[in-house]
């Protein structure tokens, strides 16, 4: 970060750190917008000093000496030097970072009980094999709808398949809201308790696919506990 | 004359104990062939200033079935995966007017005020379809993003919560590196029974938001 900061030119944006590199390929594009499609309107050659401005997805944008502004491919930034010729550790997702994740956020739509339903997760995971997760969803029945927080401990065997298969158990509280068309009854609260398993293929780059079965109990106040399977399927990012 | 021997073995002696280990050493050295400091690569990992998120009040109409077309506020967030797919997040509400029967008639209305608020929460997934380029005379080259959008939600109207499909359509503009201008088509799909029989409503959004990213 100091090298960075001694090699930042003296007119640009001096309260704020200036990363800098420098071209070590024979060439690097330079495109016009971030994405793969745009014209490349300049080439910066080798020994090229630019300078890091912003990210915006897999795109770097970049302004050389003359002030040229473009935007570049992180992958290509990631063959470039800083100012004491150490290489940029900059690359964009691929399936070894799914490998690696620690967070993982998405949402999931599926059958509760015969119900349609939706939610929305976040995971951390704090080894390669084991995450945890909060997942809030709601599902909406004929007769009820309910909406439903539950927390998990997931656990992945083997990290490193593309096709990876999970297994979770976790607890949450659930509400229930009778249709206003039926007769008036009251909303309930109760607990849940749940078990499941699940497959996550990593699809590209951030994204994945999500598969999971899960087994409620749903601790009620009445003689029998309410016993529901739910499937869903999901898109889920990570980060 | 004995002295003089002894101080020359004596001499001869200490030199080639000292000697003797001295090209022991040597020998050893010259086996030594590869040189073992081979050097590190540095790698740096510099924390640059990332946006990939989006977030921003919008504003428009949403045409309810069986109801009026009435004012739609919300807000909208996004996270961009990555060039060409986004998630995306709504909150939003709007108010239900007289049904067209409850005007015509002119009898007790069928539902009270409260219910007609119409608010809805969704997830969908984004497709930046097509992405492109908008000109401003020669001035100003901006970014733009023809895209679609897919997911699903939660609608609370009539006193009831619906499990809603959203397909879309939308235009994004980058003003500059950090304000963007969207405007949006789109349809909210639900199974509601409040008359009755189950029956799939379209719910036709139109509007339009400034989202600033981050």
């Amino acid at each position: 970060m100091m090298y960075s900061l001694a090699l930042a030119s003296a007119g640009a944006a001096a309260q704020d750190t200036v990363f800098s590199a420098t071209v070590v390929e024979p060439y690097l594009d330079m495109r016009t917008q971030p994405g793969r499609g745009y014209p490349v309107f300049y080439v910066a050659e080798r020994g090229e000093h630019l300078e890091l401005l912003r990210q915006r997805t897999d795109w770097i944008k970049v302004r050389n000496a003359r002030g040229i502004e473009g935007w570049v491919h992180v992958d290509d930034i990631g063959k470039t030097v800083d100012g004491s010729g150490a290489t940029l550790a900059l690359k964009g997702p691929d399936f070894d970072s799914f490998t690696r994740r620690n967070w993982e956020f998405g949402f999931m739509v599926g059958d509760y009980d015969s119900t349609d339903t939706l939610g929305a997760y976040l995971g951390w995971h704090f080894t390669r094999n084991l995450s945890v997760e909060l997942e809030a969803s709601e599902n909406f029945g004929d007769y009820s709808d309910g909406r439903m927080i539950t927390a998990s401990l997931v656990h992945q065997m083997f990290p490193q398949w593309r096709y990876s298969p999970f297994l979770t158990i976790g607890g949450g509280v659930r509400q229930t809201n009778p249709r206003s068309t039926l007769v008036s009854t009251q909303d309930r609260t109760d607990n849940t308790a749940d078990v499941g398993a699940g497959l996550r293929i990593h699809l590209t780059r951030r994204l994945l696919l999500r598969l999971q079965y899960k087994y409620y109990v749903v601790m009620t106040d009445r003689d029998d506990d309410e016993e529901v399977n739910e499937w869903k399927i999901g898109i889920s990012a990570f980060f | 004359m004995e002295n003089r021997h002894k101080r020359v073995f004596l001499a001869a002696a200490v030199c080639s104990a000292l000697t003797a280990p001295i090209h022991a050493e040597e020998q050893r050295e010259s086996w030594q062939i590869l040189d073992p400091g081979i050097e590190r690569q540095e790698f740096s990992s510099p924390a640059i200033n990332r946006d990939d998120f989006e977030i921003g009040p919008y504003i428009g109409m949403l045409s309810i079935q069986d109801f009026n077309s009435d004012v739609l506020y919300g807000m909208r967030a996004a996270w961009h995966i990555n060039e060409d797919f986004f998630f995306e997040g709504n909150y939003g509400s709007s108010q239900a007017d007289l049904t067209s029967y409850e005007k015509l008639s002119g009898g007790a209305p069928l539902f009270d005020d409260s219910e007609r608020d119409y608010t809805f929460y969704d997830l969908n997934l984004g497709w930046n379809a097509l992405p492109g380029e908008i000109f401003i005379l020669d001035v100003y080259a901006l970014k733009s993003d023809f895209y679609f959008v897919g997911g699903a939600g939660s609608t609370d109207f009539l006193g009831d919560n619906f499990f809603t499909l959203i397909v879309g359509a939308g235009f994004r503009m980058l003003l500059n590196d950090w304000i963007s201008w969207r405007f949006d088509v789109r349809d909210h799909i639900f199974d509601r029974d409040a008359f009755g029989n189950n029956e799939t409503t379209n719910n036709i959004e139109l509007s339009t938001g400034v989202t600033f990213l981050f």
